[in-house]
């Protein structure tokens, strides 16, 4: 049955672009459970799948735990699988992670940023997805619904390539992305066909040709791991390959790093997610009136592309990273990644605490930490309230 | 119908393996597979079976995937849609120990007998926690002595705690083959296996499998102990098939002491202490017949 509204603009909300990205790419199994800000994602399948568009298997499972669970089991067969959660979600299926990585098992997972418990919040921060940057999953983090639609396909894209072959995360932000609509331009699954190539996965629960996976190790485990390693900055090419190819399939362009009115800049905002957005309007006014800042956005987190970002700072006196999450102890957590690729900067990396359990964050507020960031002296941990 | 004379010489499971001397569990997975046949996948939870295989050494003839401890059911359930969206066939097998059955994976494998999964769902009991030493589950019988629960004078039982009575709450869960089987008596268990394979929908089957190492026997005697705790009614052998209790095998009863006594576990109760024991053998059967009045067969 025909997609609806294949090669057609709709407005979307980004859980349902993350379906639509899902489903032109021909998964064949889906399995889930609901939670706030995810449950559109697995109730445009539900629709698909009762309207007889979506062909494949979808369930639901009694937890998070089990439809990751239930995810490597399918992915084991060789069959495409995308899954979604978010916080507290994504937290049970944490174990899980790093075996889907370990077995080597191409699927997606959506994650919908929202803060963790306790308290008990529903609003975006991204202590949820930051939490998983050890456990092997390629991570996109997405600014716009279009973004996180074409970050699905990308996603498959690598995480199926033989030289990676590990799961893959595409992140948007609870609420701000995830319950409102944008247009958003949906490629029809030809498009998408000639992008994304049928999944060969070698090695599979295949009776004809048994293997036993997942086995104890003694000393080997280093050389399974250090392989997963590998294959992750193996992952940075493979990204970048794939986003010139779907710029020419589609003309929308992405880079690992995006630089925004970066030219001559002194000071550098650098953010991730749909914030990022509101940092590049502070970045517009501010440049209105003659000051030298830009904006870098981070849409790879994992593998985290040192040199890229090192090279976008390049020349500014100052950096102010933004971050919406928290290592408490420590600080930011971009603030760590991002001073790891400034080792050899001479400026000030300042760390800018903002949004915190989807506190919004405003223009002014943004103009407030770039000002900030042009007197600071000294690295500090600053909050935002 | 399977009999000794029509069981494969074919091993799916192949000597050689890490399992402890005279373990049943190994063996109650080597002859299912001889049931089963090639066109099976085994998932495995993290359990005594878990180190069966030890890179990049494995005993198994069929696909083998260990994930995690408590997840087992929703693996199988992930293997068998994946199965289903690629249109093969093959039987989806949970080899799960009682630790990861009756305790840490009881929410997987709920949800996944609700939903009636395609599964054969293997329990091994060897009532603890095998691979980690011997440490209590919820399967540890009354009285048993582990690395948990030792006896002292503050704790004359060990196991103060019955067990749970994990076939009747599957068979709660309304699903279409549920079975006990002990590998003492293995012919009984391969014609619960055989019946399982021909039937679909979520089937649970769970065999004791007795455990020198824990339980504190000769290896050697593994078999026999099997056998009598079947002949003496403390592991009642039965099927539920649609809600109907068939025994399959009628116990002798008798003084429980000597099977006991034969068992380190035991070994510190009182001939009192036993006595009592034998009163809950004896009301677990009362039960189980009183449930099932009048469609109850033996």
């Amino acid at each position: 049955m025909a997609i609806p509204h294949e090669g057609e603009r709709e407005l979307l909300t980004g859980n349902k672009s993350a379906a639509y990205g899902a489903l032109l790419s021909e998964v064949r199994c889906a399995p889930f459970f609901p939670i706030t800000p995810q449950t559109g994602i697995m109730e445009a399948f539900a629709e698909w799948k009762s309207a007889g568009v979506y062909q494949g298997e979808f369930h639901t499972l009694e937890s998070e735990h089990s439809v990751l669970s239930s995810a490597i089991g399918s992915q084991l067969t060789g069959q495409r699988t995308f899954t979604g959660s978010s916080s507290q979600g994504l937290m049970l299926m944490f174990e899980m992670l790093p075996i889907a990585s370990g077995l080597r098992l191409p699927m997606v997972v959506a994650n919908v940023s929202r803060g963790l418990s306790a308290p008990i919040t529903l609003w975006c921060d991204h202590n949820d997805v930051l939490m998983t940057r050890d456990t092997g999953f390629v991570t996109f983090i997405c600014e716009s619904n279009q973004e996180i639609l074409d970050s699905v396909i990308i996603a498959y894209r690598v995480a199926e390539d033989e030289r990676v072959l590990l799961p893959a995360m595409v992140n948007m932000d609870g609420f701000t992305h995830s319950f409102t609509r944008e247009p958003v331009d949906i490629p029809s699954v030809k498009e998408v066909r000639s992008f994304l190539p049928e999944l060969r996965q070698e090695v599979t629960l295949d009776t004809e040709h048994p293997k036993t996976l997942g086995i104890p190790v003694m000393s080997e485990y280093t050389l399974f791991r250090q392989q997963v390693h590998r294959a992750q900055r193996n992952a940075l090419t493979v990204v970048d390959r794939a986003h010139r190819e779907f710029a020419k399939l589609t003309g929308r362009k992405y880079s690992s790093v995006e630089s925004f009115r970066m030219e001559n800049a002194e000071c550098a905002i650098v953010g991730i997610g749909a914030n990022a957005s509101i940092m590049k309007a502070a970045v517009e006014e501010m440049r209105k009136e003659g000051r030298a800042v830009g904006m870098v956005r981070l849409r790879l987190i994992r593998p985290f592309p040192y040199d890229e970002v090192a090279e976008a700072l390049r020349g500014t006196k100052c950096v102010a990273v933004v971050d919406q999450n928290l290592s408490p102890g420590s600080g930011g957590i971009l603030y760590t990644e991002v001073s790891r690729a400034l080792r050899k900067y001479r400026g000030v990396v300042c760390d800018y605490i903002a949004g915190l359990g989807g506190k919004p964050v405003s223009v002014s507020d943004v103009r407030d930490i770039a000002e900030n960031a042009m007197r600071s002296k000294t690295d500090t941990v600053k909050w935002v309230m | 119908m399977v009999s000794l004379k029509t069981l494969p010489e074919e091993e799916l499971v192949t000597g050689g393996s890490a399992a402890c001397a005279g373990c049943q569990a190994i063996l109650a997975f080597r002859l299912a597979l001889k049931v089963l046949g090639k066109d099976t996948v085994l998932v495995n939870p993290a359990g005594c079976m878990t180190l069966s295989a030890v890179y990049p050494f494995t005993p198994y003839g069929v696909p083998w995937v260990h994930g995690a401890i408590e997840n087992a059911s929703a693996v199988a359930s992930g293997v068998k849609a994946g199965l289903r969206a690629s249109g093969k066939q093959a039987h989806v097998v949970c080899q799960a120990g009682d630790g990861a059955t009756y305790d840490i994976g009881f929410q997987s494998l709920s949800g996944a007998a609700q939903r009636n999964e395609d599964i054969i769902y293997i329990c091994y009991n060897n009532s603890s926690y095998g691979n980690t030493g011997f440490q209590a589950s919820s399967a540890t019988p009354l009285g048993s002595m582990t690395l948990t629960t030792p006896p002292g004078s503050a704790a004359p039982w060990g196991n103060d705690a019955n067990r749970k009575n994990m076939p009747r709450i599957m068979a709660a869960h309304g699903i279409p083959y549920v079975a006990t089987a002990s590998v003492g008596y293995e012919m009984d268990f391969l014609k619960k296996v055989e019946a399982a394979r021909d039937i679909r929908g979520f089937r649970y089957i769970e065999v004791l499998t007795a455990c020198p190492t824990g339980w504190g026997h000769d290896p050697e005697d593994a078999k026999t102990i099997g056998r009598e705790l079947v002949d003496l009614g403390i592991w009642p052998l039965f099927e539920i098939r649609e809600g109907k209790l068939k025994v399959t095998m009628r116990p002798r009863f008798g003084d429980i002491t000597p099977w006991m006594r034969r068992q380190k576990r035991f070994r510190h109760l009182s001939g009192e202490q036993i006595a009592r024991i034998a009163e809950s053998v004896k009301r677990e059967w009362e039960t189980l017949e009183k449930d099932f009045y009048g469609t109850a067969q033996y």
